[in-house]
């Protein structure tokens, strides 16, 4: 079948996704959708509305409130020749599941050579006032896990190829989708080429040479209005966002470290053992020669989400306490 | 809907019940149906005998035997065809030999000339597969995980036979909603393939047997479980592990056929297959199989779990024996001669010596082999 993609100017994110996945389902005849309640009602974000018509009851199936069992029933699909894409209602709910996702599907691979083309949608991050189980940021479980790839993007035009490539990606893809970004970003689909697998990525997103910032997600967006507000203080940030988690695309990290010796990883999961501190290991490994300074962490502290927006808000990094960090770290 | 339960006894007593009557099915193929669940019976045994014999010497570091559970395990693998799903446990050569192997192939006298087989011949080569099988268990290079899993942590496909077998992980219970997954991709490409998945009773203690279950039978997946209930999970009796009088039944709860069986009787094992493969076949959905076998070794060989089954108990499992059982009915039936039987033994027992040995003298891995995480 062709290989259609969506054009179009001014895409939200949420619309993104819902493109990516009726394109590579029109495409693909093996794509299949499984989760709570995406089948007439389209899912709690409405991101499959429709679809069932489309496609019908087959390809777009409600499950039981059943991660394990979802995510195994998948797994065994995607080693007879399906690929199924999961949506989790919320990526706080994949802990039900995380047996089979870091023990069947991440280790499958290398335990027998059979592929899990399957693809995991979470619904994740904070900003909205949720709670400590609508709101958690828990890219780090699955880093952990080899044979898991990750993808984190802050942009609706990585969000959508992205996502196609990893519905063709004959491995298992945790596809970390932001909620505050579903329905405030917005950028062109323009048509680029699809991957058939997903590779690592990072992009620098903003030219500077005083201090490389690394982020994923929402906190890219933040981190690029922090770089303006730097800027006109003379402090020129070099923005790299990393669209893919894993693999690592560790490359361009070390190339912009050795013109602006200094690094800053912003992320808003918590602090203890989040993907910041894996990455200052590795620019450690690599780098420590070239920094003038220790590798600065800006992160959420180690707590669970408040409710309360204002109690939320004190945690997530925001614009001001990304500049001041890059301030201490500048000064050190 | 629910089957009627072969054996409606209590079976929570640690008692296996008693042998179902499967005479209406017992008609002239009885003869060859016997002969063909005996000889791979044999093969497994034997094949089990080898490998405790290996850790006895120190030969091998771990076994988990699959004596006492041939009967059931042969049974159900009879009642699969090409391109059906295999997912098994670590008591469960009996199936995987039948699966992999056309017995007949590799011991042309083992049957008569006119022998109705119940299963076609998968095909392909059956002792490569086996001495492949052999090297799984030893670790070495031409196992099917290169060394890299344990003994029946391994996946086999050959789609050009229809075989396709995926083994399992150490987690108990995991593997149901993947083998329910399985029977999905069937029920997806509009097939009339079916996947067949073992578990002990302890498993069905584990959240994925009722997520697996219910959204199987939710979706009506061509989906077979068969609990192989032993009655001991590794030193936990059933008294410790479920409180209702049989695990059949918890098909009830999701509407779906359950059905009771002696398992040490290959012929009414068969027969709840066949008609449990038949439903799935038909689009009627899964069936929960409950498999009574004795308890004949420990969790593992070497372990002491076994001195946790009271003597009285474990005296009737081995009195039991499915092998002892089958061949006597045999015998008494007037179907061979001990001296036949005796003959296929040795038969078994020196194909098993022979690819065992082969599998031995074969290369350990490659050191530092570097086995990808990701597929290409």
């Amino acid at each position: 079948m062709p290989n259609e993609m969506t054009v179009e100017e001014n895409v939200l994110y949420i619309e993104a996704l819902s493109h990516a996945l009726r394109d590579e389902m029109r495409h693909d005849p093996s794509v299949m959708l499984m989760g709570q309640d995406i089948a007439g009602h389209g899912g709690a974000f409405k991101i499959t509305k429709g679809f069932l018509d489309e496609f019908g009851p087959q390809r777009v199936r409600n499950t039981p409130i059943a991660e394990s069992g979802t995510i195994g029933i998948a797994t065994g699909a995607a080693i007879l020749g399906q690929r199924p894409v999961i949506e989790m209602q919320f990526a706080d709910f994949i802990s039900c599941g995380f047996n089979q996702l870091v023990n069947v599907a991440a280790k499958m691979y290398w335990r027998t050579e059979c592929a899990v083309p399957l693809v995991i949608r979470m619904p994740g991050g904070g900003g909205m006032g949720a709670g400590a189980f609508h709101s958690q940021n828990v890219e780090s479980w699955f880093l952990h896990s080899p044979g898991l790839k990750v993808v984190a993007p802050a942009f609706s035009d990585d969000a959508y190829r992205l996502l196609r490539s990893a519905i063709k990606d004959p491995n298992p893809v945790i596809y970390f989708e932001h909620k505050f970004l579903y329905r405030r970003e917005r950028t062109d689909l323009k048509g680029t080429e699809i991957g058939d697998r997903v590779v690592g990525e990072a992009n620098v997103r903003r030219s500077g040479q005083h201090l490389t910032s690394i982020s994923w997600g929402w906190m890219t967006h933040r981190v690029l209005e922090a770089a303006e507000i730097m800027a006109a203080e003379g402090v020129e940030i070099e923005v790299i966002d990393l669209p893919v988690l894993s693999p690592l695309d560790l490359d361009p990290i070390l190339q912009s470290i050795e013109k602006t010796e200094h690094v800053a990883i912003t992320h808003e999961a918590t602090r203890t053992c989040g993907f910041g501190a894996e990455l200052a290991a590795r620019i450690s490994d690599e780098a420590i020669w070239n920094l003038d300074g220790p590798v600065t962490r800006i992160t959420y502290p180690d707590s669970p989400s408040p409710f309360n927006k204002k109690l939320e808000a004190d945690r997530i990094p925001s614009v001001d306490v990304i500049c001041d960090g890059w301030r201490q770290a500048l000064q050190s | 809907m629910m089957d009627q339960p072969a054996n409606s006894s209590p079976s929570n007593t640690g008692a296996p019940p008693e042998v179902s009557p499967a005479a209406a099915w017992l008609d002239t193929g009885s003869d060859h149906a016997l002969r063909e669940m005996h000889a791979y019976m044999r093969l497994t045994r034997e094949w089990d005998l080898r490998y405790e014999k290996m850790f006895k010497t120190g030969a091998l570091s771990k076994w988990y035997s699959s004596v006492g559970n041939e009967a059931a395990t042969v049974a159900a693998a009879s009642a699969i065809e090409k391109g059906d799903a295999l997912v098994s446990l670590h008591r469960d050569a009996g199936a995987i030999l039948r699966h992999y192997v056309d017995i007949e192939t590799l011991i042309p006298e083992i049957f008569p000339s006119n022998m109705n087989l119940i299963r076609q011949p998968l095909g392909g080569d059956s002792r490569e597969r086996l001495f492949r099988l052999a090297c799984q268990m030893l670790g070495r290079q031409h196992g099917y995980s290169a060394g890299h899993e344990r003994s029946y942590h391994y996946n086999h496909m050959e789609p050009e036979h229809g075989l396709i077998h995926i083994g399992m992980i150490s987690h108990l219970g995991s593997m149901i909603p993947v083998a329910a997954g399985a029977a999905l991709s069937f029920q997806q490409q509009k097939s009339d393939r079916v996947a067949i998945n073992f578990i002990g009773e302890g498993a069905t203690s584990t959240g994925d047997f009722h997520e697996g279950l219910n959204i199987a039978s939710v979706w009506k997946l061509p989906f077979i479980l068969i609990i192989e209930n032993n009655h001991w999970a590794f030193s936990t009796p059933t008294s410790q592990q479920y409180a209702c009088d049989n695990l059949a039944s918890r098909a009830i709860g999701y509407g779906m056929a359950g059905v009771e069986v002696d398992g040490n009787d290959p012929i009414a094992m068969h027969q709840v297959m066949q008609e449990a493969v038949q439903r799935a076949r038909s689009g009627e959905g899964p069936t929960l199989v409950e498999a009574h076998v004795g308890r004949h070794r420990g969790h593992s060989e070497g372990d002491d779990s076994l001195d946790q089954v009271p003597g009285d108990e474990l005296k009737g499992y081995l009195e039991n024996d499915p092998m002892d059982l089958i061949e006597t009915r045999m015998v008494n039936g007037g179907i061979v001669s001990r001296a036949w039987l005796e003959e296929i033994r040795e038969k078994c027992a020196a194909l098993i010596m022979e690819v065992v040995d082969e599998a031995m003298s074969m290369p350990e891995p490659e050191p530092n082999s570097d086995r990808s995480i990701h597929a290409e």
